[in-house]
């Protein structure tokens, strides 16, 4: 058994994220149960409902990426939902309103990177407990009633087509690229990756390991502000409970991309692929009529099948 | 004495880690609180507190088992509401009863063995957990509802020897942890886990001999059975089974252990100072309530506390 396991062949495929496999699953899934789904409209739809995600997992795949992790999107997405739907600022722009949430997103980013990187905090802790204060404190604001509208435009430029792709997902797919581009072809993306594979050999390579992991969460921050954008475009009144479970979603979706937790692996389209696949399993899930419930256990076997599978292969590293 | 007092707020001197401050921090609100108020201290204030912090009290109680191996359980709240939604379910209670530990005692054992042999981090195999567990509690009971065998209820709501019922369940869970902890092998084994973890030598209490996988699978059972007691206790108080009342629970739980001066990293920490911890929590909840501070804006506050509390305790590790 042990041999067969350790076949090249076998082990070859098994370093392909799981993101791949799953996704194929699903639509070869959705092929056989309903065929007449497939057709780029429809998937186009569908898959324009998961770019807030999937540009949130661009993020988490960095701060994962240096042993890390974000919990806080939630809040930052609740938040500036908030200041964007409830008149707060009557006269604010579109332009100001980026600015905003890219404040917000920048300071919360800090604060995570400031108490995990230089007070060594538990990541998780710290980002469960912002992503707590947040949503109260919006809760506490709203009185835990919806907001208000959002602005006409930004529904507009959320239902922009251009052809059968949908104009967020062509956002989406560029910020990937830029992505990429960051942790392939950069310094910082050198960094990114020596912390990760063992920040006490970078400590001791020069790299500056506490700085490198504070800006990854300030860059998380900033997506995550990205994010609350999108996902406002893509919503026609606000809501106090809007992007809760984006966090934990795009933590899913990034280990089964293939981002391994305390080692520095996994590219971004792993991850992308990732995102996909959760939009697949929504569609999936909604064709066979699984409700809520079975949404959560769904997530959870993910999850646990993700990093079960990336525990053996570290293991046997 | 005076040694054991003073070890309370020093961070050297013991493996309780600094149990003083909160000491001092209780006395001081319980001041606060009975000067500054006329509510605070009436009888039926104080009875209903009692019976209020009971569930978080028996939670982090639990939760300080798998903290002291340098772990933490995120399924803590699932594993609560699940248990009200199978007291509920309308069986007799000889059976769903011992259904409730038999079944929590399963999801810790789960969590253990897929952490410790599958190699997964304690928190995204716990927060699987919590999810899976949160869908079948929700398939179980929708929405809250059903009614909870009689003889629960009688066990959490009513007075013996002139004190709530509520107080002997927190003193079952205190002496049967602090048993375990302090008064047996297993406890010992536990301390010397946790403290190789923390130290950054996640082998040293191995190459003593002890047996580590096994012993940090039974602290994960313990925390899910702690859990546990504490569901079937909110089931009786609200008298039926809800899929909601566990949200969050863990986190009160998280932070009541770091408040009491355990340490998160492992090796470090006390049954009395994770009672502390819980004793200052609802205080502090009960105060915000007389100064009637909206509940939104006390789970803020929450938060903050916690943010605060693991930001004082400085660890080798940076990460997760």
């Amino acid at each position: 058994m042990a041999q067969i396991l350790s076949h090249p062949i076998l082990r070859r495929l098994a370093s392909v994220p799981p993101a791949y496999y799953v996704f194929g699953l699903l639509l070869l899934t959705l092929w056989l149960a309903r065929p007449n789904m497939l057709n780029p409209n429809v998937l186009g739809i569908f898959i324009r409902q998961v770019v807030p995600l999937g540009i949130l997992v661009l993020g988490q795949l960095l701060v994962m990426r240096v042993r890390s992790i974000d919990l806080s999107g939630g809040g930052v997405i609740l938040l500036i939902n908030y200041i964007i739907t409830s008149k707060t600022f009557p006269e604010a722009s579109g332009l100001t309103f980026i600015l905003m949430a890219l404040a917000i997103g920048g300071s919360v980013g800090l604060l995570n990177g400031y108490m995990i990187a230089k007070r060594r905090v538990s990541a998780v802790i710290v980002t469960l407990a912002v992503s707590i204060i947040l949503v109260g404190f919006v809760q506490f604001l709203s009185s835990g009633k919806p907001p208000g509208d959002v602005p006409k435009y930004m529904n507009e430029i959320f239902n922009i087509s251009l052809g059968v792709v949908p104009l967020p997902v062509l956002f989406w797919v560029a910020c990937a690229g830029v992505m990429w581009l960051v942790t392939q072809q950069s310094v910082y993306g050198r960094y990114v990756e020596a912390v990760g594979e063992n920040p006490e050999a970078a400590a001791f390579s020069g790299v500056p390991v506490e700085r490198t992991v504070v800006l990854a969460h300030v860059l998380a921050g900033l997506i995550a502000a990205v994010a609350a954008l999108v996902q406002t475009g893509s919503i026609a009144v606000g809501s106090v409970r809007v992007g809760l479970d984006l966090p934990i979603l795009a933590v899913a979706a990034t280990i089964l991309g293939g981002v391994v937790f305390g080692r520095g692996e996994g590219g971004v389209w792993g991850p992308f692929f990732g995102v996909l696949s959760f939009s697949m399993l929504f569609v999936v899930m909604t064709v066979f009529g699984v409700g809520d419930p079975g949404r959560l256990i769904a997530q959870g076997l993910i999850i646990l099948m993700a990093a079960i599978l990336y525990g053996w292969r570290s293991k046997r590293g | 004495m005076i040694t054991w007092l003073r070890s309370g707020f020093s961070t050297r001197r013991s493996r309780h880690g600094l149990w003083g401050v909160p000491l001092v921090i209780a006395v001081g609100l319980t001041v606060v609180l009975t000067f500054g108020t006329d509510q605070f201290a009436t009888r039926e204030n104080l009875f209903n507190l009692v019976a209020k912090a009971m569930p978080l009290l028996i939670a982090a109680i639990g939760q300080l088992f798998v903290i002291l191996v340098g772990g933490l359980d995120l399924s803590v709240g699932s594993v609560i509401s699940f248990s009200t939604a199978i007291l509920s379910l309308d069986g007799p209670a000889v059976l769903m009863i011992p259904a409730v530990f038999v079944l929590a005692g399963l999801v810790g054992l789960i969590n253990g063995l897929v952490i410790t042999r599958l190699n997964v981090h304690p928190i995204i195999a716990t927060l699987a957990m919590q999810y899976i567990l949160l869908g079948i509690t929700r398939i179980l009971r929708p929405v809250s509802g059903g009614e909870v065998p009689g003889i629960v209820i009688a066990a959490v709501q009513g007075n013996f020897l002139g004190l709530p019922l509520p107080v002997f369940w927190g003193l079952f869970a205190i002496g049967l942890a602090a048993k375990i902890l302090y008064g047996s092998r297993y406890g010992l084994h536990l301390f010397a886990i946790g403290g190789g973890v923390a130290a950054g030598m996640d082998d040293a209490a191995r190459n003593y001999g002890i047996r580590v996988e096994r012993n940090i699978v039974l602290a994960y059972v313990a925390c899910s059975l702690f859990a546990a007691l504490a569901g079937v206790f909110l089931a009786g108080r609200i008298v039926s089974g809800d899929p909601n009342v566990g949200l969050l629970f863990e986190l009160d739980a998280i932070t009541a252990v770091a408040i009491g001066g355990t340490q998160l990293s492992g090796g470090v920490g006390s049954v009395h100072g994770t009672v502390l911890g819980a004793i200052i929590m609802v205080l502090l909840a009960n105060g915000m309530n007389m100064a009637s501070i909206s509940p939104f804006l006390q789970t803020a506050i929450k938060g903050g506390l916690l943010l605060a509390i693991v930001g004082l305790q400085s660890r080798k590790k940076m990460g997760l």
